[in-house]
């Protein structure tokens, strides 16, 4: 309650505005994911402000929405896992990008063991 | 000596490699096997985090948006909070609107903690675009991305002469136009009662369902529902579609945003359509007109339009500036 403390403004209603306060939804999908970025001297970490502005486009956008218009994107995110719209196909999404990753690392592994001619005698060079 | 040094370490060097190649095979298997195990598990030895540095002391420059440095100003705007008020920084054509803020609260940390808070982030939005609306009375303006800070005057001019041609090109594509907001909601209740006058379908399913025993009206009950809804999600569809069309045909520009979470907008009914629109200046007064008519047109499904602008045309600018980061 007490956050909500800010003086108000003295400047006249706007031309098209209703006198009550402008939808924070309004605002928040414009300043956050619209206008102009430019690179300023106060870096803040760009994973930082990502992770913010998914989180509050989370609170933007219905979820049910976006899922229908493709914007499913934070699903493959488990960070927002407890944000996300939950459900019981959620541990399966879980399970699967564990095994996606698992499955790249094996890869990698296998690559670079490989390259490195161990693990693996036939490619052992020299 | 030199000759003795590299003999050594060719002889050293196979050797040196291996444990290097065993160990980082250990490495890749430690990561490996941490990421087969359940995620439950706590972080193992997380770094400590850094002390906090001490409070950051002087000021930055919070900056709102360009515009060009000829155009008549309003008269006192005051900036976000615990900033000073907005002035103008001049870089030839070009002027960025900004105000002086603490590095205490606007510095690297301080500003991604306040940033997280959810309260102090309303604020800050709401008085971002307090600022710009006041100014968008009295001339063109490019809207900067929340949290745009430089260090100094120098380092904004610097940005502006920079970014002087996009600014100036994108200042020339918004002269005499404004970003309108349409957001249609529709009635759920309205609308399916509509699916179902509409649809031939309906009428078969509900005379098959006065006829049929207990097990199979309720089959029947749950096609009647699916088909009715899926009626019902085409027939909002279609209607959004014809709505974004004719706004579209009036604007210069047109996109459309992810319906909003009722939540945050507090909006009745169900939001099929969330549009921003740059419209000709002297076309308001028509677009006014059009969403007056294409409400009533729509009225059986329980249509609501609301038109909210003028707005800083954030959806009319390019997500990044040429000279931005990467």
């Amino acid at each position: 309650m007490e956050e909500r403390g800010l003086p108000t403004r003295s400047s006249s209603p706007l031309p098209g505005r209703p006198d009550s306060q402008t939808n924070l939804a309004d605002i928040l999908e414009r300043v956050l994911d619209k206008g102009i970025v430019i690179a300023g001297d106060i870096q803040i970490n760009l994973l930082d402000i990502e992770l913010l502005t998914i989180k509050l486009r989370l609170l933007i956008a219905s979820v049910d929405r976006a899922r229908e218009m493709g914007i499913n994107w934070w699903e493959s995110d488990s960070s927002l896992q407890s944000l996300g719209p939950g459900g019981d196909d959620d541990d399966n999404g879980d399970q699967g990008r564990l095994q996606q990753e698992n499955r790249e690392l094996r890869e990698r592994l296998e690559r670079l063991e490989r390259a490195l001619g161990v693990g693996e005698p036939e490619s052992k060079s020299d | 000596m030199t000759d003795e040094l590299a003999r050594w370490a060719g002889e050293r060097a196979p050797a040196l490699l291996a444990r290097a190649e065993a160990e980082a095979v250990a490495v890749l298997r430690d990561a490996l096997v941490a990421a087969a195990l359940p995620r439950t598990r706590t972080e193992p030895s997380a770094p400590p985090s850094a002390a906090d540095p001490a409070p950051q002391r002087g000021d930055a420059l919070w900056t709102y948006g360009v515009v060009r440095a000829g155009a008549p100003s309003p008269a006192q705007l005051e900036g976000i909070e615990g900033a000073g008020a907005v002035e103008l920084v001049v870089a030839g054509e070009l002027a960025a609107l900004v105000s002086r803020v603490p590095l205490a609260d606007f510095g690297e940390e301080p500003l991604r903690r306040n940033l997280n808070h959810m309260p102090w982030l309303e604020r800050v939005a709401r008085a971002h675009e307090a600022v710009l609306e006041r100014a968008l009375q009295t001339m063109t303006i490019v809207p900067l991305r929340l949290c745009t800070i430089y260090e100094s005057e120098a380092s904004v001019r610097a940005m502006l002469a920079a970014e002087r041609e996009s600014f100036g090109e994108i200042l020339a594509l918004l002269d005499g136009r404004q970003e309108w907001g349409v957001k249609l909601l529709l009635d759920p209740a309205r609308v399916a009662a509509e699916a179902r006058a509409r649809s031939p379908e309906t009428e078969t399913l509900e005379a098959q369902l006065a006829q049929s025993s207990e097990g199979g009206a309720y089959m029947l009950r749950r096609r009647l529902e699916r088909h009715v809804s899926e009626v019902s999600e085409s027939l909002a569809a279609e209607v959004a579609r014809q709505v974004h069309a004719r706004v579209q045909d009036w604007a210069v520009d047109a996109v459309t945003l992810p319906a909003q979470n009722r939540e945050l907008s507090g909006h009745e009914g169900e939001m099929i359509l969330n549009g921003a629109y740059l419209v000709e200046a002297d076309r308001v007064d028509g677009l006014r007109g059009l969403v007056d008519e294409l409400e009533t047109h729509h009225r059986a499904l329980g249509a609501r339009i609301e038109l909210t602008g003028p707005w800083p045309p954030y959806n009319f600018v390019p997500s990044r500036g040429a000279g931005a980061l990467a």
